[in-house]
């Protein structure tokens, strides 16, 4: 798999709402309140409105991560992004996440397959490629390094 | 701190197909879907045969690109089911068909496959489809 750098995004979780046990797993949300984006061909910044990560924790004790944000380009751009991801790692690994630690993200696993809509012409090759992230959860909110696949 | 992103072979997946069913235009874009009859899947890891009755949903957008929606039941060579489903983005005018496929199943043995990312890359042979993919680590 060839990859080139996309971006790095950091997103600011504004709190995390305990939806509690659904059907499928334990829903949380976490709303985002922005956030920044920067990589070589396009920069800006996350916002707040519509802006948010669908937590659901599995039995088998896997997070499913249904991530959904607006970007706003530093030249005015609208792009929506969709995300699909997963986090797992060792228990006490993920016990310090929770805690709000600082953790070296290549202890566990946190990955995500981003999707690009806009209707901006100077973006359109968003809409073209499939993209794979890797997460590092902080105390504020997620750091993505996020990876065109070519 | 940010991460490279490396992946590994999982599995050769290969497509038997019958011939197509052209629903037509849609508020989405043209949808053809290619009803799967069959193939085989071989990695070092898993390898069996995939079952009839799976299928591509293909929607032509109006951009020139082709979204793909697939799903497929695979039965591992010890019996195991798996059940598997893939989006992707099929773009010929940049020969750039990249695959997002994910993976459900019961079967201890291959719980790994629950827990993982993965990312294909696609062509179209004589004798169908070939999708390479790989583990996102």
């Amino acid at each position: 798999m060839n990859t080139r750098p996309l971006m790095t995004m950091q997103v600011r979780v504004a709190r995390v709402l305990d939806v509690g046990a659904v059907p499928y797993g334990t829903r949380r949300i976490a709303p985002l309140d922005g956030g920044t984006f920067e990589g070589p061909r396009l920069r800006g910044t996350v916002l707040p409105a519509s802006s948010a990560d669908w937590l659901l924790l599995r039995s088998d004790g896997v997070l499913e991560l249904d991530f959904r944000a607006t970007l706003q380009t530093d030249d005015g751009a609208l792009i929506s992004m969709k995300s699909f991801g997963l986090r797992h790692g060792p228990p006490e690994i993920i016990a310090a996440l929770g805690r709000g630690e600082t953790v070296d993200p290549s202890t566990y696993y946190f990955r995500t397959m981003p999707r690009f809509e806009t209707a901006h012409p100077g973006y359109t090759f968003l809409n073209r490629l499939i993209a794979v992230a890797t997460g590092d959860r902080r105390a504020e909110g997620p750091v993505y390094t996020i990876h065109e696949v070519l | 701190m940010t991460m490279p992103i490396t992946a590994r072979p999982l599995i050769v997946l290969r497509l038997t197909t019958s011939p197509i069913q052209e629903i037509g235009s849609t508020p989405e874009g043209t949808l053809t879907i290619f009803p799967v009859t069959g193939g085989s899947f071989e990695g070092e890891r898993l390898r069996g045969k995939v079952l009839a009755g799976g299928g591509d949903w293909v929607t032509a957008r109006s951009n020139g690109m082709m979204t793909l929606d697939l799903r497929i039941a695979l039965e591992a060579d010890d019996g195991s089911l798996i059940d598997m489903t893939f989006t992707g983005i099929r773009d010929d005018a940049n020969r750039y068909f990249r695959t997002v496929p994910r993976f459900e199943t019961a079967a201890p043995r291959y719980a790994f496959l629950n827990r993982l990312l993965a990312v294909g890359t696609a062509e179209i042979r004589a004798e169908g489809p070939v999708h390479l993919i790989e583990e996102i680590l």
